[in-house]
């Protein structure tokens, strides 16, 4: 593009000047681009050390979110492990007849969110517990027996969360036959609510540690271009665009997006392994068999993304701020 | 090719570096810029190259009023106009070869496609032996030939030259000026800035001369304007 001579290549003495046709300057585009990526690569290998620190540093603020990620993940596995046994028992009035405690059971089968009902009459409740209290014989010595009859309700799939079972919860026990329910919903609840704050933990630390690698970015490519300065003067002066002269300058951003995104990936796997024994012991005196969960594939590529996007974004701030700034004097 | 209408250029502080500047270099023209240092010539050339714009007046080249060019337009306008420092201004951690095909990378040729044009330009100038060299390992005389290669391979149709002799003594002085003469005989525009009246005075060129920023002459009899 000739701004003031429109006609530059008829112009006397330039007649052998040939412009690029359009179509070689388009594939021309991404083979300058993956130029100045490589061209990037090697500068950073120039200065491995500072670039290093750059990239160490990107990658271990991801590594604690990824980290604490994984943490929550597999809480949340344990604790849907647990929900899934939640059930909601229905102690029912003593004054029933058979059939009326046949009819309820019926009903509450029927009744939304209700995936099964066991019954347990009284006779069956006091047989176990006799046998499971260690009281044996003593219990003989009742006159009568104290316990009602009892319905387990296991609520469907889509009523297990704390609060939808407590909806349901509270829909069985307005039945006339029935005394009282219980479900144990506070240690569930008490769950969700750790889960939840460490969740918005983990987002705010997230937000707060990718603002502050976007800012750690941004002040190691300012620091490249103000020590490249009278580089970008001559650029500038033999008519280079701002665009031109940044393109270097985001790559090696991405470049830092992409080693620090394997720094956090191999970091946060050593520390998965590094907790995992333990977490297998104590996983073994509760006797549950428990496999600790690690970043999966996609996970790991969102890490890897989040990484190139940061050091995009911080290289992007401070190209867009001082490359303009430099003119040629 | 270059027109000054009425320029006037003062500084931030308040020094007026010139005032009411008027003349016209012709396409194909070679000229001389004279005048004592601070007299105003490398605020002329910068006026042209855009690295400054006039607080007065108005400067046109090749009949393009420079107001009317934006900040994003300006890479290109320089793209047109080959510029040629005493300080040689190159890439001093890139090859010879590297530093002349710069302008053409800008303008989206491949290395390949460049190779043609930087090793001609090279060898117009006389170095084409030095494109594996850098900068530093070359004299102040080859420097500034590397200046100039750079200054031609995308063949402007106008040079500027500011102080190009600056630092050389006056037999490779007089070289830099022949290649000068060479790219003029094909049709360039050249506007050398110097102080070297000696070197000006063996030849026969127009000399447009500055005097604390007033054009006290324009190298031209009058009636020729």
């Amino acid at each position: 593009m000739s701004l003031l001579f429109r006609n530059r290549s008829i112009e006397k003495g330039a007649s052998s000047r040939g412009r690029l046709p359009w179509w070689r300057r388009l594939i021309m585009v991404p083979v300058h681009h993956a130029q100045q990526a490589i061209a990037s690569l090697g500068e950073l290998w120039r200065n491995p050390f500072a670039s290093f620190m750059t990239m160490a540093v990107l990658g271990l603020s991801l590594t604690l979110p990824s980290s604490l990620y994984v943490l929550v993940k597999n809480t949340s596995t344990i604790a849907d492990n647990w929900q899934q046994a939640s059930e909601v028992t229905l102690f029912l009035r003593k004054d029933l007849q058979q059939s009326e405690i046949d009819t309820l059971k019926t009903q509450t089968e029927l009744s939304e969110g209700v995936k099964s009902v066991t019954l347990i009459p009284k006779e069956q409740g006091l047989k176990e517990f006799k046998t499971q209290s260690g009281f044996g014989e003593t219990l003989d010595y009742l006159s009568s027996n104290p316990l009602p009859d009892v319905l387990v309700v296991i609520p469907a799939e889509s009523h297990r969360s704390p609060q939808r079972a407590e909806e349901l919860l509270n829909r069985l026990e307005k039945q006339r036959e029935v005394a009282y329910a219980k479900m144990d919903l506070d240690w569930l609840n008490r769950l969700q609510g750790i889960l939840n704050l460490i969740e918005d933990i983990l987002g705010a630390l997230a937000v707060v540690l990718c603002l502050s690698v976007v800012l750690i970015v941004g002040n190691t490519i300012r620091l490249n271009i103000l020590s490249k300065r009278d580089e970008i003067m001559v650029m500038k002066l033999v008519g280079a665009t701002n665009a031109f002269i940044q393109r270097p300058f985001l790559y090696t951003g991405v470049w830092y997006g992409i080693i620090g995104g394997l720094v956090a990936f191999l970091a946060t796997a050593l520390l998965i392994w590094w907790v995992e024994s333990a977490v297998v012991e104590l996983t073994e005196l509760y006797e549950t068999p428990f496999q600790l969960n690690g970043l999966t594939l996609g996970e790991l590529l969102i890490v890897w993304l989040v990484a190139v996007g940061l050091g995009l974004a911080g290289s992007y701030l401070a190209v867009r701020r001082h490359i303009q700034s430099i003119e040629p004097e | 090719m270059i027109r000054f209408e009425q320029v006037s250029k003062t500084y931030r502080g308040g020094h007026q570096a010139l005032s009411h500047v008027d003349f016209h270099v012709q396409p194909g023209e070679m000229a001389f810029l004279t005048g004592h240092s601070g007299a105003g010539k490398s605020t002329l050339l910068k006026l042209i190259s855009l690295m400054e714009r006039p607080t007065a007046g108005r400067v046109l080249i090749n009949g393009h009023d420079l107001r009317k060019i934006k900040p994003a337009q300006v890479p290109y306008v320089r793209r047109d106009i080959g510029m040629i420092f005493q300080d040689h201004r190159l890439l001093m951690d890139k090859t010879i070869f590297d530093n002349v095909a710069l302008p053409l990378i800008i303008e989206g040729y491949s290395v390949q496609e460049a190779r043609k044009r930087v090793v001609a330009a090279l060898e117009k100038v006389g170095i084409a032996d030095k494109a594996k060299h850098y900068p530093y390992m070359l004299s102040g005389g080859e420097q500034q030939r590397v200046g100039i290669a750079r200054a031609i391979v995308t063949k402007p149709p106008l040079l500027l030259a500011d102080e190009p002799t600056g630092n050389l003594d006056p037999k490779l002085s007089m070289e830099i000026i022949r290649l000068f003469e060479e790219f003029n005989k094909v049709g360039v525009a050249v506007l050398i800035a110097t102080h070297d009246l000696g070197l000006i005075a063996r030849l026969r060129y127009r000399t447009l001369t500055l005097k604390d920023g007033r054009m006290i002459n324009d190298g031209l009899e009058d009636g020729e304007l």
